[in-house]
């Protein structure tokens, strides 16, 4: 394992690596390491963990940067004080880094905030497999990051690539990001919460598809009863919650900010009223369910602070992780929770409401047979949802298998990899390399 | 120069007799048509019209086999759409034209090059929902503005540049394979423009577009949103004679003018953290001055008392939901209006707007700017945070003055728009400076006036513009960007052998 503080130290392990013909691979977040990205038997391991600074939060300009291994736990309470906050996943670790899950392309719980697939990464600073550093975006320049004087926000560039693009859900293959800056946006002054249950998940994600092209939800997440209860109940209290719980919840939070926040709640509230109302379904502010809303809105815009991170209730997990369109969500929905009817669904609404990541967990006792059946079983279920539209656009375990049948596209990967790291010494093996 | 007839009869071969021409008559008209940019264009050699992506792919196999340049284009609207050089063809795509799809369930419209925005946008705004329509107006096509070029929308307030809506590409490389990127390479459709690991996206575009240097681009989805505004408009006259009518309690314009753009800057982040209005722009004066006026006498008529009017104004457009929430966004507007100190226009200005607001749905009238009959050029066309983009806008005062006092450019100091993106996480910038072609001189102020402009943001190290430029050629700015210029050159020598990175 290597440790690296610096930059500099990432480049001299890079070039220490080509020199000697190894392999590295980053590792940005604490355990527990979920889709094994960072398990590579054919590399050392770069652990960034140590690159624990946040480098700037600026409240006017609503970005906050920082080094790869700044943690959710440790990022959320600084912005929090700034009344920033940040495009979170869904109840993720406190271990996780923040860097690593916009450079993974997480699910974000605000896609009205979301414009693109890698926001809300900005820029990045990298260390490629040859050794060189290079920044992206308006970071580039002119001049060192020192002298050059704007906040280095814009992603684009520089010039007429998209460098930030070669590094999302490359899982280190292309360079090691050291530092990241992240879009943050304004923390509510007041919120209010909904709770809307379905039998089914299909009017569901009609209404969030509704709701999100007019833009009035911050958070939006759809869960089925054994995500939520897996998420929310107390401890001891799963079965008795997922047992009160309708099938499938629609949550959805309304916010308003510095000026006249609740009138901004009162407005955008009416809208999700309406529009259930249009659907047949109802929005519902106290859940006639055994939990506390309070509660809930607090750890919808937090990460899992409790003891036993809330996917390792039962000891371990395996999950499998689709995007889809919304024209075949249901279908593809529908084949999930048939062929897995004890998993646990996530479906986040993305890039305004145009796409959904699926999250479909397994959750068991530790055992390493288990383990291997689950992996099957996810793997297989894999292949039957690529012909119902799924794209496995974060591509972990033998899920490139499925993928890389073109092989002109195929070909373009290589030509980059061989550009910016000719030695194959970042995660050597992964994905098509 | 013609094209060697052998080559020629390939050509044929691939188009049809029908769509494909070296006839002087032909080629004179497709020969650069922006004389206030002093740039000697030539005549291209031949110039085919490929009706499919497979008849892109030989056409581009035929050029590389015979060493043949070639050049896209569909309106011509900036100066790299036209050969430069000998033993240059043009591929034109106005066979290529089709809508191919709109799909409104997944909020997607996938385009071949040939389609303008004057095809598409009117399609999508039926249903409901809108696009990132450039400034380059009704007859730019959507594919190349989205996927090749630029660039920046004056709407983008509240969604974001053009290019985040940019979905599945497919295009022809300079070897002639036809390349898919994101879900479509994975047979997934054309909703993600990520691909699975390293995306190729990000060889299709950066911060510019590469125009073509990757591959020609044959196919491209584009992302749709709501519609904001009335999603029909009743109309009256013909343009520039024309105005609309905006029935909607829902759809309001405002103008205020500001006498420092740091305060305008302060009214747009304020706005942004509240996310009120759909359209929040500082806009340049000069051209806004051309467009409020349908003549060049009325123009010289009007320009004094205009630049007096509002030398810096910001446009808001509000268009939500309901009556309700139109008023909770009027409250916060003035306020935040009053906090910054800008100053409300008079109605009789501030009507124009309201009467012209197909120019923030769909920007059509830009090339006015044309009218006065001089040169014009953008400069400074980057993108950055508002708090730097103020401060660029304030650091113009530095050296614009050499220039505007002495009658070198069109006197106009404050001719600069930043426009907010993202509800103003960040904005673009565009300096626009005019001058009198028939000046001898011109084209040396011109070039004086670039260079002080750049002179005056390498001392602030301010980022005012991306760095472009492949290989050697881009080496004067790249190196101060983090060496750019030598990983586009490698970028581009990978993907085009034929192209020397060192060259
Ligand atoms: C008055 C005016 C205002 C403008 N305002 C804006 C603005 O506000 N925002 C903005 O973004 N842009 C603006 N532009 C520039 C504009 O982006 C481009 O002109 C436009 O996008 C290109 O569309 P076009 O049909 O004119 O393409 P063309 O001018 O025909 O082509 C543009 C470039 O793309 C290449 N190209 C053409 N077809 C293809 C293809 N299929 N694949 C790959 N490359 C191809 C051409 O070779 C050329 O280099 C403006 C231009 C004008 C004249």
């Amino acid at each position: 394992m290597l440790y690296p503080k610096t930059t500099e130290e990432v480049r001299e392990m890079i070039l220490a690596a080509r020199h000697s013909g190894g392999g590295l691979v980053p590792v940005s977040s604490g355990p527990p390491h979920f889709h094994g990205a960072s398990v590579n038997p054919n590399a050392e391991t770069l652990d960034l963990s140590r690159m624990d600074r946040v480098m700037a939060i600026d409240r006017r300009s609503r970005y906050v940067r920082v080094e790869a291994g700044v943690t959710f736990g440790d990022l959320l309470p600084q912005l929090a004080a700034h009344g920033l906050r940040l495009n979170l996943p869904f109840l993720p670790r406190p271990s996780k880094s923040a860097v690593a899950s916009a450079l993974e392309r997480e699910a974000v719980l605000m896609p009205k905030y979301q414009y693109d697939y890698p926001d809300p990464l900005l820029t990045v600073e990298t260390v490629f497999g040859t050794g060189d550093v290079f920044r992206t975006g308006s970071a580039a320049g002119p001049g060192t990051m020192e002298e050059n004087t704007s906040d280095k926000v814009i992603p684009w560039g520089p010039g007429p690539f998209d460098y930030y693009r070669f590094l999302g859900a490359a899982q280190g293959t292309i360079g090691v990001v050291t530092w990241a800056t992240l879009k943050a946006e304004v923390a509510p002054s007041a919120s209010r919460l909904f709770f809307i249950g379905s039998a089914s998940p299909d009017p569901l994600l009609d209404l969030a598809g509704k709701l999100l092209l007019d833009r009035v939800p911050d958070e939006c997440v759809l869960l089925d009863r054994t995500a939520f209860s897996m998420a929310f109940a107390e401890p001891g209290q799963e079965d008795a919650l997922r047992a009160a719980l309708a099938p499938w919840t629609l949550l959805c939070r309304v916010c308003g900010y510095e000026r006249y926040p609740e009138e901004r709640v009162d407005i955008y509230g009416g809208y999700v009223a309406d529009a259930c109302a249009a659907f047949g379904l109802t929005a519902e502010t106290e859940p006639p369910f055994p939990v506390d809303p309070a509660q809930i809105e607090r750890m919808l815009t937090d990460c899992d602070r409790r003891d036993t991170y809330w996917k390792l209730r039962r000891g371990d997990e395996r999950e499998l992780l689709t995007l889809v369109p919304p024209s075949a969500a249901p279908a593809v929905l529908a084949e999930m929770s048939a062929s897995q009817p004890d998993a646990g669904f996530i479906v986040s609404p993305q890039v305004q409401g145009r796409a959904f990541r699926i999250e479909c967990g397994l959750y068991f006792e530790p055992d390493p047979r288990q383990a291997e059946k689950a992996e099957e079983t996810l793997f297989s279920l894999a292949g039957r949802l690529v012909p119902l539209g799924a794209y496995f656009d974060r591509p972990y375990g033998r899920l490139p298998e499925l993928l890389y049948s073109d092989p002109l596209a195929r070909g373009a990967m290589k030509r980059l990899k061989s550009i910016f790291d000719p030695d194959n010494v970042l995660n050597p093996g992964k994905l098509c390399f | 120069m013609s094209l060697p007839k052998a080559v020629y009869e390939e050509l044929e071969k691939v188009v049809g007799s029908r769509n494909i021409s070296d006839k002087e008559y032909v080629l004179a008209g497709n020969r650069a048509q922006t004389p206030e940019i002093p740039v000697r264009h030539r005549s291209a050699d031949a110039i085919v019209l490929p009706g499919s992506t497979e008849e892109v792919a030989e056409i581009v196999r035929i050029c590389r086999r015979h060493g043949v340049r070639y050049v896209g284009t569909v309106s011509g609207g900036i100066p790299t759409a036209y050969a430069t050089e000998e033993n240059t063809i043009l591929i034109h795509f106005k066979r290529m034209n089709r809508i191919l799809e709109i799909n409104e369930k997944d909020r997607y419209a996938v385009v071949e090059p040939g389609v303008r925005h004057v095809q598409l946008y009117p399609e999508v705004r039926k249903r409901g929902l809108s696009y990132t329509a450039a400034a380059v107006g009704p007859g730019g096509s959507v594919l190349v503005n989205i996927a090749c070029t630029g660039g920046d929308h004056h709407n983008q307030y509240g969604s974001s540049r053009p290019t985040r809506y940019l979905l599945g590409v497919e295009m022809v490389t300079p070897e002639g394979e036809i390349l898919r990127t994101g879900s479509l390479e994975a047979g997934a459709g054309w909703f993600c423009p990520e691909s699975a690991g390293p995306s190729l996206r990000g060889i299709v575009k950066g911060y510019s577009g590469n125009a073509g240097h990757i591959g020609i681009v044959t196919k491209c989805a584009i992302a749709l949103d709501r519609c904001k505004g009335p999603a029909a408009t009743r109309t009256e006259g013909v343009s520039p004679h024309s105005r609309i009518y905006m029935d909607d309690e829902c759809s309001r314009v405002y103008v205020f003018n500001y006498s420092s753009i740091q305060d305008v800057g302060r009214a747009m982040l304020a706005l942004g953290e509240s996310e009120v209005g759909a359209t929040v722009q500082k806009y340049f004066y000069l051209p806004l001055s051309l467009m409020m006026t349908s003549s060049a006498n009325e123009f010289w008529e009007k320009w004094d008392g205009f630049r007096k009017a509002f030398p810096m104004p910001l446009v808001v457009h509000l268009a939500p939901h309901s009556v309700r929430e139109r008023e909770y966004e009027e409250k916060i507007l003035f306020d935040v209006v009053r906090e910054t100190g800008g100053v409300r226009l008079p109605r009789e200005l501030e009507r124009w707007w309201e009467e012209h607001m197909d120019y923030f749905m769909i920007v059509s009238r830009l090339q006015s700017v044309l009218r006065l009959g001089g040169s014009w050029l953008p400069i400074k066309t980057g993108g950055e945070s508002v708090r730097h983009l103020c401060d660029i806008g304030d650091s113009i005062r530095e050296f614009i003055h050499d220039f505007t006092d002495t009658g070198k450019i069109f006197d106009a100091p404050q001719n600069y728009q930043i426009i907010p993106m993202e509800y103003g996480h960040f904005a673009s910038f565009e300096l626009l400076f005019m001058w009198d072609r028939t000046d001898p001189n011109s084209f040396r102020y011109m070039q004086e006036f670039c260079a002080a402009s750049r002179e005056t943001d390498l001392k602030h190290h301010a980022h005012s513009m991306t760095a472009g430029g492949y290989g050697r050629a881009g080496e004067a700015l790249g190196r101060l960007y983090c060496d750019c210029h030598l990983w586009a050159g490698r970028i581009r020598h990978s993907f085009d052998p034929d192209f020397d990175p060192d060259a």
